[in-house]
């Protein structure tokens, strides 16, 4: 898994590339560090596939920007993960765009 | 080790062990009247040897038939039609088992008058037979029964069954013996017959039981039972007429005397009854991937039992050559003379020992696959065809060694002889196992031990085959993610144990997918099932989104189907 990490002002954009699941996302949770940013998006342009271990990322890091006032956007999520999302009521949820 | 070989493995002890209570159930009334009764007594056993094969035969052609098309309904998720093949079975084996009584009360006289032993030996195999119709009618009960509580998983009850039946007879036989002869040791059989039955009656009140009764009386499916099982069975029916044929052979050829050494030959040829159990180790996951249409798995099964079946009937072939001394000891085999004879005949027939194994293990294996045929071919030539042809001959030019030899050889010649037929119809590619490799290039198995990591890596896995052989990124994905919750699932019931579990993706009709582990017995499809964790809400909502998935947990695992 690779991950890129810019910032443009208060804005953080986290570029995810690769699987996420119960191996990898550890990775993914130790680079969830949104400091002061008040705009965080998660692009998961490059991400084939989400299994429930990043769900639970992409629950707490929307629950984490809504405690302290700020947004967490999902940024091209692929067909396969948006599916995911669906099935479980995620896109209801989380802001996808 | 992979998930099958592993089940196998686990089977293979209870499997070895329910055969070997058979084996010495068979040899107990033996060893009693051996060691209680003289000679006299093991030669009038030996005289019944064409009777037990005969109950022997009646059991299994209610019970192999039955029990391989439980398993193959199971295996295609159709319970009620299973059901109604084990309703056909019950009613058949008590039926044929009161019959089989009914036609050795009328036929025990004539048969003894025309064996032609001595007086001592006829009166008491004669006593003998009368009091074994009890035990007649129950054995093929005792033996249906048995057979399909291990098929249906409950290989423990099975072998408590097989514990019971030969400590009761031995239990009960031997004061009886003491107090009424020959009579009082068949009398003990059929007492030991009736505990194992009612130990049996117990797998109905556990919770997995799949056994269960319905209204079903296809004359057709009798006939399906009947056709399945005669390939197994007829081994029975064959060795019944070899034991009438032989004994009447060497009492007119070598006087009633050498009856006892007959007696230890055809004790130790019955010591390949165990190599059974390899067989019927392999069944039940053979059956299954065989209703699945798996023949990539149900080869590794096979394989891996026929390398069991060559190891067995090899250690036991060589602890006899050097040991032969152990079969005579076992009935009390003490003059002279015979004690020489004995000895070498052991050594002789042990030579059969390998081939049998495999000859068995084929029997079983051809009736599995639906080639009844060639089972009951291979088995009428081992135990029937080529010895009755053999040993006249090699007993007319070697004497007793003669007849010895005749009956080592005689399943070896009769493997060869089917060999060169299967590979003359099969060719190199499909032998031994005869299976098609039509569906082979569509399926790919995942093996794993799970873990966290070995889970994602067979979900990785699942997901780039499934790729690259055309299925569309979002059913692929689908797959995979199937594949990492569900183990993840069961490796979370399982904390602290190692599961072993299978993943097969078969696309030869369609997408599915199985997933078969050894953990703890839980339906993961259920989706009412208790949500515990976002990863079991997601399990849950998959469930719903699959519209075809089946459990079945019948043969001590977990299996899941999906269709995407």
């Amino acid at each position: 898994m690779e991950i890129k990490t810019t910032t443009d002002g208060t804005r953080l954009t986290i570029a995810v590339s690769g699987r996420v699941d119960t191996v990898t996302a550890p990775e993914l949770a130790a680079a969830l560090n949104f400091g002061d940013a008040t705009c965080v998006v998660i692009d998961l342009a490059d991400v084939p596939y989400m299994s429930s271990a990043g769900l639970r990322l992409l629950l707490s890091s929307h629950k984490t920007m809504i405690g302290k006032g700020g947004e967490l956007q999902i940024a091209n999520a692929q067909e396969a993960v948006r599916e995911v999302l669906d099935i479980t009521g995620f896109s209801d949820i989380l802001n996808l765009v | 080790m992979t998930f099958a070989l592993s089940k196998f493995r686990s089977f293979l002890p209870a499997a070895t062990f329910a055969m070997a209570a058979e084996f010495l159930m068979g040899l107990s009334d033996s060893v009693i009247c051996g060691h209680i009764l003289g000679e006299t007594g093991l030669s009038a056993v030996n005289l019944m040897q064409g009777v037990f094969e005969i109950v022997t035969f009646v059991g299994m052609m209610v019970t192999v038939g039955t029990s391989v098309l439980f398993a193959t309904e199971l295996g295609a998720l159709h319970v009620r039609r299973a059901q109604g093949y084990f309703t056909l079975g019950t009613v058949s084996a008590v039926a044929f088992g009161l019959l089989t009584a009914a036609v050795l009360a009328v036929v025990r006289t004539p048969v003894i008058v025309a064996f032609g032993a001595s007086p001592s030996v006829s009166e008491m195999a004669a006593s003998y037979w009368l009091w074994f119709l009890p035990a007649a009618t129950l054995q093929p009960i005792a033996f249906f029964l048995g057979t399909m509580c291990y098929t249906d998983g409950d290989a423990r009850l099975s072998f408590c069954s097989y514990l019971a039946q030969l400590l009761g007879n031995c239990l009960l036989s031997v004061p009886l013996t003491l107090a009424y002869g020959a009579a009082g040791c068949a009398v003990g059989t059929g007492l030991g017959s009736l505990a194992a039955i009612v130990v049996l009656l117990f797998h109905f009140r556990s919770k997995g039981c799949m056994l269960g009764w319905s209204r079903h009386f296809i004359f057709s499916d009798i006939l399906k039972i009947s056709s399945k099982s005669f390939g197994d069975a007829s081994k029975n029916i064959g060795k019944a007429a070899l034991m009438f044929a032989l004994n009447a052979y060497v009492i007119a050829k070598f006087g009633s005397e050498m009856l006892p050494v007959l007696a230890v030959v055809v004790m130790t040829i019955g010591i390949s009854e165990m190599f059974d159990g390899v067989a019927n180790a392999a069944q039940p996951l053979a059956s299954v991937y065989m209703g699945e249409k798996n023949p990539l798995l149900t080869r590794r099964v096979m394989h891996a039992a026929l390398v069991t079946a060559l190891v067995e009937g090899g250690g036991i072939m060589l602890l006899l050559l050097a040991f032969p001394g152990l079969m005579l000891s076992l009935v009390g085999i003490d003059s002279p003379v015979t004690v020489s004879e004995a000895r070498l005949a052991v050594r002789v027939v042990s030579v059969a020992l390998p081939s049998l194994a495999l000859m068995l293990l084929f029997n079983s294996y051809y009736v599995f696959i639906g080639r009844e045929k060639l089972s009951s071919v291979l088995t009428l030539l081992a135990v029937f065809g080529l010895p009755i042809t053999l040993y006249p001959v090699f007993g007319s030019f070697c004497g007793a060694h003669g007849v010895w030899a005749a009956l080592a050889l005689a399943p070896a010649l009769a493997l060869g002889l089917v060999a060169l037929y299967v590979l003359a119809c099969g060719g190199r590619s499909r032998f031994p196992f005869l299976l098609s490799k039509d569906r082979e290039a569509a399926l790919r198995v995942f093996d794993l031990e799970l873990d966290p990591a070995a889970i994602c890596g067979a979900s990785a896995a699942v997901g780039a085959h499934l790729r690259t052989h055309g299925v569309e990124g979002r059913r692929a994905s689908k797959a995979a993610l199937l594949v990492e919750e569900t183990l993840m699932v069961v490796h979370d019931h399982n904390s602290g144990k190692r599961i072993k579990a299978e993943v097969t993706v078969d696309l030869n009709d369609g997408l599915m997918l199985v997933l078969r582990d050894d953990g703890v017995i839980f339906n993961i499809t259920d989706v009412d099932a208790r949500v515990s964790s976002l990863r079991s809400y997601l399990v849950s909502n998959l469930m719903t989104a699959i519209p075809v998935r089946r459990n079945l947990t019948t043969t001590g695992f977990n299996r899941n189907v999906f269709k995407l």
